[in-house]
């Protein structure tokens, strides 16, 4: 898939670059707003993002601008400046997501690929994991025909995260940003991640051994699924 | 105690003074003026008969072969008589003496005066009784008290008048300015009529001053705001670089941790900017209030979200809500991250196997949400600042905080106008008390 990346600040610009490159994406970098009015004008792209915060240019306008020659891309606004306007604008404005600095790249990772099952209609939503099936779409585990319905949202948000970054080690922070990064309190070391995986073990245990849900010691956990 | 009172007081109390004084010297004045005014009189009749003796000769008051002449009035108040004197003492003068006329003895005050008619010397004495005299005393006393004390509570009346008058500008700017709204006060400058000087300074330095904290508000807000700000982008490349760096496979797991431990401390700078800079945008009013949810629900939305915080120390949530509310125009993203902070709490600082009692009930006209912990408790030194930025108190030191929770709280309650009272005893627990105002 291609991505313009569009963010003045090069070094970020990079960051993102680099991950969605690994990540299989094919990245095309824009440090301004007049070199990607030209991009956009020329180029058909899957996904754009979209620093709002440009030194030369209204971010919303450019959004606007890219909207008539790229009708079919996903834009996903990236900004610092976390106003409550520049959100619903840009989302008025037909953005298709909305992320605010500072986030984690496993988010913006995930939230291109929620769009790409919305927008392209991938269907592969059933997972099978060891003795179990994640339905990501109902939201369900199904354990022999029956399903348990002792797992949470929170948990079952957990699960979704680990399968959607499979095989791939996903650390404490990254898995309590995404459940509880919207909240705002004033803890900054909270742990309670491993208090939801110790539940979902029990709850999954009572069925069968969730085997493939490994703890990856001293730096997170990871679901892993052999293709 | 305010101005006014001390003014009316101080007056009140100097009129008494002098009233009082007043009163006491009255008698002695009054008598003065009594003895005065009755020698005046003696002094007149004296040239009365002198004049008649003069004129008509002794003859008229004494026959001859009479040696003396007496008269008085029936009731004896008055008394002049005549007499050859034999002594040739000189008598001249008027004193306070007693004398007895028929069967009465009376005190009288009596001029004595010597002349010669006819070769002869005589002398003559007019006499008022005392009795008389003091007779006047009382009524002229009484007067003058009356009009004195009639005077000074005119006096009183017009003082008071006037200075309720003089000092209604004080008074306007200490309500409209000082006390009436919160203080610093940031609406419109309304200038208080007063053509006193002094009020008028007053009034215009509390007002440049106004202006000035403002000012020095608007700076600091808009300080944090910006600094929040130009922070989140190098956050977000370091989280980025981290993040990258932790996928790549020739980095070693020892240095993942390290690297983990590098996110760790780089959350916690995340946090603080961002709290701050949500308390600068709540500030600055950069939030909508356009959301519409029941207490019971958010609550409850609450609960999912923290539930799992339970756990760690077994701690026992309890919620009643004997009333449930619909909020209306409110931030339901603000609303919840208050419930959120103030549970939040109430489990961290909450003892193992502890309780948490979150209830919602009407009390009178007010909707009031408490959150009662079993928890370590606050001291009531500490009350007065724990919505200070920063503040950490002693015992959360063992907590990952960084004294922004309650911050949070409480602008988020100013920005919806919901009053906070805390309750809270060393080792037992705290009660925080949300009271929202009526609808």
């Amino acid at each position: 898939m291609n991505v313009l990346i569009i963010e003045d600040e090069k070094a970020l610009a990079r960051e993102l670059e680099i991950f969605l490159s690994n990540n299989n994406y094919i990245c095309e970098v824009c440090f301004d707003g007049t070199s990607a009015s030209e991009k956009v004008a020329v180029n058909l792209y899957d996904f754009i993002l979209i620093d709002l915060g440009l030194p030369d240019y209204e971010g919303l306008d450019l959004l606007k601008e890219a909207k008539i020659s790229n009708p079919e891309a996903a834009y996903i606004i990236l900004t610092a400046r976390a106003e409550i306007n520049d959100r619903i604008k840009g989302l008025d404005m037909g953005a298709d997501d909305y992320l605010a600095k500072p986030f984690s790249l496993l988010e913006l990772q995930s939230r291109m690929q929620a769009i790409t099952r919305r927008k392209f209609g991938l269907k592969n939503n059933i997972i099978e994991l060891g003795d179990f099936l994640v339905n990501l779409t109902d939201r369900v585990i199904v354990h022999n025909g029956d399903e348990i319905s002792s797992i949470t949202k929170k948990e079952f948000d957990l699960i979704a995260y680990l399968i959607l970054h499979k095989n791939r080690t996903v650390t404490r922070n990254q898995l309590s940003e995404h459940i509880w990064g919207s909240i705002i309190n004033d803890d900054y070391d909270s742990n309670y991640i491993d208090a939801h995986i110790k539940n979902i073990r029990k709850k999954l245990n009572a069925h069968a051994s969730p085997d493939w849900l490994e703890t990856v010691r001293g730096l997170g956990y990871k679901i892993k699924i052999s293709t | 105690m305010k101005l006014r009172t001390k003014l009316t007081l101080f007056n009140t109390i100097s009129k008494l003074v002098i009233v009082t004084l007043f009163v006491w010297l009255l008698p002695v004045l009054i008598k003065n003026i009594n003895v005065n005014y009755t020698d005046t009189r003696l002094r007149k009749q004296r040239d009365e008969v002198l004049q008649t003796v003069k004129q008509q000769g002794i003859k008229s008051y004494i026959q001859n072969g009479e040696s003396d002449y007496a008269a008085y009035t029936p009731i004896k108040d008055v008394y002049v008589s005549i007499e050859e004197d034999t002594l040739g003492e000189n008598l001249d003068g008027i004193k306070n003496e007693v004398r007895k006329v028929e069967t009465d003895t009376i005190a009288y005050r009596i001029l004595s005066h010597n002349f010669t008619s006819d070769k002869k010397n005589y002398l003559l004495e007019i006499g008022i009784s005392l009795d008389s005299v003091n007779e006047r005393t009382g009524p002229l006393q009484s007067i003058a008290f009356i009009v004195l004390v009639g005077m000074i509570i005119l006096t009183i009346v017009a003082d008071q008048l006037y200075s309720d008058y003089i000092l209604r500008p004080l008074g306007m700017i200490i309500k409209t300015k000082l006390v009436g709204t919160k203080f610093p006060n940031f609406g419109s400058y309304k200038e208080v009529k007063t053509t006193t000087q002094d009020f008028q300074h007053l009034d215009l330095s509390i007002h440049q001053m106004i202006q000035t904290i403002e000012s020095t508000f608007q700076k600091e807000r808009e300080f944090i705001s910006n600094a929040s700000h130009e922070l989140m982008t190098p956050i977000s490349i370091l989280q980025s670089k981290i993040e990258n760096m932790f996928e790549e496979e020739t980095v070693a797991d020892e240095l993942k941790v390290r690297l983990l431990e590098m996110q760790r401390i780089l959350n916690r700078l995340k946090s603080i900017t961002k709290t701050l800079l949500l308390i600068s945008q709540i500030e600055n009013d950069q939030f909508l209030k356009e959301d519409t949810i029941t207490v019971s629900d958010l609550l409850q939305e609450v609960y999912d979200e923290i539930s799992i915080r339970l756990q760690d120390k077994n701690i026992t949530f309890e919620m009643v809500i004997h009333e449930d509310l619909t909020l209306t125009r409110v931030n339901k993203f603000l609303l919840f991250n208050l419930f959120f902070n103030l549970v939040n709490n109430a489990i961290k600082y909450n003892r193992e196997n502890g309780t948490i009692t979150v209830e919602a009930v009407k009390e009178g006209n007010n909707y009031v949400v408490n959150i009662i912990d079993t928890g370590i408790g606050i001291s009531t030194a500490d009350l007065p600042i724990i919505f200070n930025r920063f503040k950490k108190l002693k015992q959360a030191l063992q907590q990952d905080s960084f004294g922004l929770g309650l911050p949070i709280v409480k602008s988020i309650a100013d920005f919806h106008q919901i009053k906070i009272e805390v309750i809270s005893e060393k080792e037992v627990g705290s009660m925080f008390k949300l009271i929202f105002s009526p609808l």
